[in-house]
């Protein structure tokens, strides 16, 4: 038995990144998968542990944490296990900054991206008035608008065209970091590498123009040290879409 | 280590970082710069300049440690508060420290964005706009991040987005009432003892009693914590340093509206 329960999608994005940390960790956990393209994070069982409707959270004891970074953070403090973050300040200094500029910057416009082209598509073929009545039960406001948009397809040129602007300046400066050191942030695997491993690792099948070999070296070494790791296998296998399928395919073109 | 702190008045992000400077006990020299003048983006001694290049916050302090810009206000306070060897600003507490980062992490996303745009539009806008064109030229090609750009340039055209503007107003309301639920238990600070939460939504918070009183005419706990946070020795120290007569209502480009609406 365990104290700790996830409740998460697919080990991708923000799901992916408390499932990671707890199995680098080392600690056990009850896996409570929510479909996201069934829309379970809006329905009223899920909704009576997080209120907001968001994915992932994390139970321990009686508590309930949200925000897959922050539940990334607390998990490595709160149990012993290897060390996910830096102990020189300015290396976890660099860490931090890292995971933000994934999470408000990057990761956002990697989002619209995979919306516009890949959930907004699978969730079109529903029947209107059960995707209205979906969209009306999202408690937080922004991803009202965020689903409406990725199921209408009604994002702009210019707001694609900017994403797409962002994605391959990201890209690039991900490439120059991982020159520098050799983990994100830091000489050392750290929480940074798990966030923006979750957001970049099919970046060589779905952005071949921008990530390759010849390309993004650095970024290539990179993914294949971590695809490598014993809890990112582990991870991948509690995957139930042919988003695993993709990582199998990513591992046989870079490995 | 070779460190400096540049910073802008004490208000905003350079609010927080001064004051957390101030509490950590570290003896890091401050060297004012122009915000308004662009002297972010012409900084000496950089090797490293990515974190200004490509920052969220906008124009927020730069700590520069062995040619490295670091930004952030929120992890630059973490960094002094770690590099003190711990000086009080987090809380030891697993579960309290992710409170206080679920805290600042609304602060920043939410209620940074909407008062540095309501504080830019009510006290730089008119100075922006009257920087001579060349000068401006000049100043908005040594900005690196076009986003960060883009929003210069708004505020040198004059122009001003209602619903943005709508937003940003109701997001300050939102933040002083979820101020004041937080204080509702009698609390003396926002996480119980005085942390990096107090400083940022104080940084961001207290120029808008300034700008929108309506925010707070319904949170007399909130205008009461203000005043106990404006008398911690490390905010008195920080606004100390101030140039401008007011330094809440000194402010420059920040962070950006979500894109996702």
């Amino acid at each position: 038995m365990t104290d700790v329960t996830l409740y998460h999608w697919e080990p991708n994005a923000n799901s992916g990144k408390p499932m990671l940390a707890l199995m680098e960790k080392g600690v056990p956990f009850a896996s409570h998968y929510i479909d996201m393209l069934q829309f379970d994070q809006h329905k009223p069982e899920y909704l009576a542990v997080n209120p907001q409707g968001t994915i992932p959270a994390m139970t321990y004891g009686s508590r309930v944490l949200t925000e897959s970074t922050a539940i990334m953070e607390y998990v490595n403090a709160a149990f012993a296990g290897p060390e996910l973050m830096p102990a020189d300040a300015q290396d976890a200094w660099r860490v931090r900054w890292w995971m933000k500029f994934m999470d408000q910057w990057l990761g956002p416009s990697f989002s619209m991206i995979g919306w516009s082209v890949f959930v907004g598509p699978m969730v079109r073929k529903r029947d209107p008035e059960e995707l209205a009545a979906a969209i009306d039960r999202i408690p937080l406001p922004e991803r009202r608008v965020a689903w409406r948009k990725a199921i209408n397809g009604d994002f702009s040129e210019s707001e694609m065209a900017e994403s797409r602007r962002r994605v391959a300046l990201g890209i690039a400066k991900l490439e120059e970091e991982l020159g520098k050191r050799d983990y994100v942030g830091s000489d050392a695997y750290s929480l940074a590498d798990i966030n923006i491993f979750n957001s970049t690792y099919s970046l060589p099948l779905s952005q071949p123009d921008l990530a390759s070999r010849e390309k993004t070296p650095n970024i290539m070494r990179w993914l294949k040290r971590v695809y490598e790791r014993d809890a990112v296998k582990r991870t991948w296998a509690m995957g139930k879409t042919d988003l695993a399928a993709r990582y199998s395919l990513v591992m046989e073109g870079i490995v | 280590m070779d460190a400096v702190l540049y910073h802008g008045e004490p208000n905003g992000a350079s609010l927080t970082v001064l004051a957390a400077l101030v509490e950590s006990g570290l003896d890091t020299p401050c060297q004012p710069i122009d915000l308004l003048g662009g002297a972010r983006h012409k900084l000496p001694g950089i090797a490293e300049p990515l974190a200004i290049d490509l920052g969220i916050e906008g124009e927020g302090p730069v700590l520069v440690v062995n040619g490295e810009a670091m930004t952030e206000s929120v992890f630059l306070a973490q960094y002094l508060d770690e590099l003190a060897g711990g000086c009080g600003l987090q809380p030891d507490d697993p579960y309290a420290h992710w409170e206080m980062l679920m805290w600042c992490r609304q602060i920043t996303e939410r209620l940074s964005p909407a008062a540095a745009l309501l504080g830019n539009l009510a006290n730089s806008q008119a100075s922006i706009a009257a920087i001579p064109a060349d000068d401006f030229a000049a100043l908005s090609a040594s900005v690196v991040s076009d986003d960060l750009r883009a929003r210069w340039q708004a505020l040198h055209d004059g122009a001003v987005d209602a619903a943005h503007v709508a937003d940003s107003e109701a997001k300050v309301d939102q933040a002083a009432a979820r101020c004041e639920d937080k204080l509702a238990d009698g609390r003396e600070f926002l996480m119980g003892d005085f942390s990096i939460a107090d400083l940022v939504t104080y940084s961001w918070l207290a120029g808008m009693e300034l700008i929108r009183p309506e925010s707070f005419v319904a949170a007399p706990l909130t205008a009461a914590w203000l005043a106990r946070v404006a008398a911690r020795p490390c905010v008195v120290a920080a606004l100390a340093l101030a140039n401008h007569a007011e330094p809440l209502r000194s402010w420059a480009p920040g962070p950006e509206i979500n894109r996702w609406g």
